[in-house]
């Protein structure tokens, strides 16, 4: 889809048609009070960002191989100026909050942020695989479609002028620094969460989150929630109560590429209403809810673009011998023919009124081996264990309109964190 | 440290500068070790006195290489996916098997010795 090269209110009219709405001006969710008699001005922002899986970001002139990962391009600024530069191939990753850039593809000048004391604060983030990115916090204007988010704590991941990775951070895992390691340009977390680490960084010094990096070396410090890595929707100023990620559906065999939206706001505009979507609340803690599979409720689940899989339970519970060790798919399900599955998602209405909402979620797990040795990247049954876990990787996307609702951030189905789909 | 001796539990404690607390059962000991973070670790230990299963669950990952000892050598080498980000990583080999997964703010794994269950346990004690 065209980013550029037309209006705004030409762009909603579309996305207004597409899903049989309200046409352009409709919306804008401003509203006035009084008597004024002139009419408020509705300005309609672009909120809509194209997203894409695909076979990733190019390395030495060969796509990386990505499977089952969701990208944008991310453009970032220096703070309130026009020199800005676009990063493709980002990863959109519902289960993190905050944009994480490989330093490898920084073009701007970006001062480190300091703390109280004027050292640099560093940041961890660590992933289940054990690897983890290092570096130093700066400060950008983030631009996501028509939205910007300004002065927004950031992370560079491998900086080289920087402190060395600490030990508690690296934890005898491997570096996602680079595009070869991480096999992407950076992660754009657009979870339930504001913030990466929240309440738990600003109260107290986690051993692997955030470091204050002096001269002699990097220790654990609390940061105000203001100074963390924020989920940059949040920050915009209008369409900041969540999100909503469209991606059309994918036939058994896969995808070799599937192109679908991001659109910023829940409810508020015409392309963004709730519609049929049932919304459920997960742990304002965790982000987790719970999902029920063949009568056993796990407390453990949680919608997660940034999983390249459903990674649910393991090979006894579910019956799915496990792909071989030694394969290409390591760490995935490899049935001999496709097996289906329903699963029974539930959460307390984030409307307050005390109900409890279910899902039925229908879903199948095909053979990891075939799928990733196939030339396609986008699948809807591409699976693996998580002991006692229920996770609804990105073939959970495929087909449907998931909506995050960010904590603390209202919007007609109540207040975040919560799911609605 | 999977594989290790009892005496390797206290280690552990002491490394991780956390609380413990110790569940005897009859096939097996449950030792619980509560970091400041929020992180529970759990090492289950046969009557023999050897640590045939770990895991963790919170906010952080634990220091691997201690817990895991000698088998995260062979964890590390599992997860050495060159090409794509994954949010769950395990070995299961006829006697070692590792599972990770969650995220930030909720993490999850275990990793036991099937070589080492005591009688009458099942792997899926380990949780």
């Amino acid at each position: 889809m065209s980013r550029r090269g037309r209006l705004a209110c030409a762009r909603g009219l579309v996305f207004a048609l597409l899903m049989g709405l309200a046409a352009c001006g409709g919306g804008g969710g401003s509203s006035s009070s009084g008597g004024n008699t002139t009419p408020p001005v509705v300005t309609t922002i672009n909120n809509v960002q194209p997203v894409v899986v695909d076979s990733g970001p190019s390395l030495n002139g060969q796509p990386i191989g990505a499977n089952d990962e969701l990208f944008t391009t991310v453009t970032i600024c220096v703070p309130g100026t026009s020199t800005c530069q676009s990063i493709d191939h980002v990863l959109v990753d519902t289960g993190s909050s905050g944009l994480r850039l490989l330093s490898g593809n920084i073009a701007l000048t970006l001062p480190f942020v300091t703390d109280t004391t004027n050292n640099p604060i560093g940041n961890c983030v660590q992933f289940a695989d054990t690897s983890y990115q290092w570096g130093p916090l700066v400060k950008v204007d983030v631009k996501l479609a028509g939205e910007v988010a300004s002065s927004v704590p950031i992370q560079i991941a491998g900086a080289p002028n920087f402190a060395a990775v600490p030990t508690s951070c690296s934890a005898g895992g491997i570096p996602a620094q680079t595009l070869l390691q991480l096999g992407a340009n950076g992660i754009l977390g657009v979870g339930l969460f504001r913030q990466d680490c929240g309440p738990a960084c600003a109260s107290s010094s986690p051993p692997a989150i955030y470091f204050s990096c002096s001269a002699t070396g990097c220790t654990p410090t609390s940061v105000a929630l203001t100074g963390q890595l924020q989920n940059p929707v949040w920050m915009f100023p209008q369409d900041n109560n969540g999100l909503a990620i469209v991606l059309p559906q994918v036939g058994a065999a896969g995808a070799v590429s599937v192109a679908g939206s991001m659109i910023f706001g829940i409810g508020t505009q015409s392309n963004n209403g709730l519609g049929s979507a049932q919304a459920q609340a997960a742990n304002a803690n965790t982000g987790n809810f719970t999902t029920t599979f063949n009568g056993v409720p796990y407390t453990t689940s949680y919608i997660d673009s940034g999983s390249s899989g459903f990674f649910i339970l393991d090979s006894t519970t579910t019956g799915l011998p496990n792909c071989a060790s030694s394969s290409d798919a390591a760490s995935f399900y490899c049935p001999t023919s496709p097996v289906s599955f329903t699963a029974i998602t539930s959460g307390r209405n984030p409307n307050g009124s005390g109900t409890t909402v279910s899902a039925n979620i229908a879903f199948s797990i095909a053979n990891g081996v075939s799928l990733i040795d196939s030339p396609n990247t986008s699948f809807n049954n591409l699976g693996g264990p998580a002991p006692g876990v229920f996770d609804w990787g990105l073939p959970f996307f495929f087909g449907r309109t998931v909506f995050i609702g960010i904590e603390s951030q209202t919007s007609a189905a109540g207040t975040g964190p919560y799911w609605a789909y | 440290m999977l594989g290790g001796s009892a005496e390797s539990v206290v280690n552990d404690q002491l490394k991780f500068q956390a609380k413990r607390t110790v569940v005897e059962t009859q096939e097996y000991t449950l030792h619980v070790i509560s970091l400041e973070d929020g992180t529970l670790i759990r090492e289950y230990v046969t009557p023999g006195g050897k640590v045939f299963g770990v895991s963790w669950s919170g906010p952080t990952i634990p220091d691997l290489p201690q817990l895991l000892g000698s088998y995260n050598a062979e964890f590390q080498n599992a997860v050495h996916v060159k090409n794509g980000h994954r949010r769950a990583a395990g070995v299961h080999d006829s006697d070692l098997v590792v599972e990770s997964s969650g995220r930030m703010r909720a993490f999850y794994g275990r990793a036991y010795l099937n070589s080492m269950l005591p009688s009458g346990v099942g792997q899926e004690i380990v949780k």
